[in-house]
């Protein structure tokens, strides 16, 4: 398979995979440590979705879907499939409880990405596609325009039945 | 990439973890609302680490049936056990700072 594609794909992949599961899981309803809450209504103040910053300051502040997912993609890549993404589900459980998290969206991600990456192999995507994939993606959330990705977020959240009850 | 033909390995000690881990009187999911629970139980995390766990002994060099099903039976009595002690819930931890001021 052509590289570029490869990434750009898995990039696509790897970003819904971790915002819905996110999303799932209760990131958008409430800051799960006061560090997400400051975020959140930070980028609310810059005309943000308060649900979409409390996803980003969640994401920031604990191990979730997303390090989960890319965690799993360097467990693949570095010691195989599926064992490193199982021992990357391992390792975000145990980051998330360290952080105030009950772990259930880090560990889901990981699991989830590993399924995804043994699935895709057979049509000839690589685990390192989903590594770079999963940089790119988490660009697009916290790297480019904190307002206007919280916005997306917050749609998403308000969809899954998932927005925030706080104001 | 082809998996390693070791899904029973897997399969045993995720069965050894969630059946011993149910006898220990783990409950078998957490309470609801799930995503907010920090109720440990069979299903989460005790089959996740068992399963986990065994891959890195797996790739430590040790496998088979047996190794597999030791790594089951100790994953649930590590959960059972000591997982609330190595990685308490938040409030808890601040109950008991509390306590001792």
């Amino acid at each position: 398979m052509n590289e570029i594609l490869g990434i750009a794909i898995a990039a696509i992949i790897s970003w819904l995979n971790f915002v819905l599961i996110d999303t799932w899981m209760g990131l958008p309803e409430a800051p799960g440590v006061k560090g997400a809450d400051v975020i959140g209504r930070s980028v609310q103040e810059r005309g943000g979705d308060l649900a979409g910053g409390f996803f980003q300051g969640n994401i920031v502040c604990s191990p979730d879907a997303s390090a989960g997912t890319l965690l799993a993609a360097i467990g693949c890549y570095a010691i195989g499939i599926p064992e490193g993404g199982l021992i990357a589900a391992v390792l975000v459980y145990f980051g998330n409880r360290l952080c105030a998290d009950p772990g259930y969206a880090g560990t889901t991600g990981a699991l989830s990405i590993t399924i995804i990456i043994f699935l895709t192999s057979f049509i000839g995507f690589k685990p390192e596609y989903y590594i770079v994939g999963m940089v790119l993606a988490i660009i697009t959330i916290q790297g480019i325009y904190h307002p206007g990705a919280s916005r997306l977020l917050g749609k998403i959240a308000q969809k899954m039945g998932r927005h925030t009850k706080l104001t | 990439m082809i998996i390693h033909a070791n899904v029973f390995s897997y399969l045993i000690a995720l069965a050894a973890a969630l059946i011993l881990g149910l006898a220990l009187r783990l409950p078998l999911l957490p309470d609801k609302p799930m995503r907010q629970s920090w109720t440990i139980s069979a299903v989460f995390p005790t089959a996740i680490l068992a399963v986990g766990f065994y891959a890195i002994i797996y790739e430590l060099g040790y496998q088979g049936y047996i190794v597999a099903l030791v790594t089951g039976i100790i994953t649930a009595l590590f959960a059972k056990l000591v997982l609330e002690k190595v990685v308490p819930a938040p409030g808890k931890d601040e109950k008991e700072e509390r306590s001792h001021e």
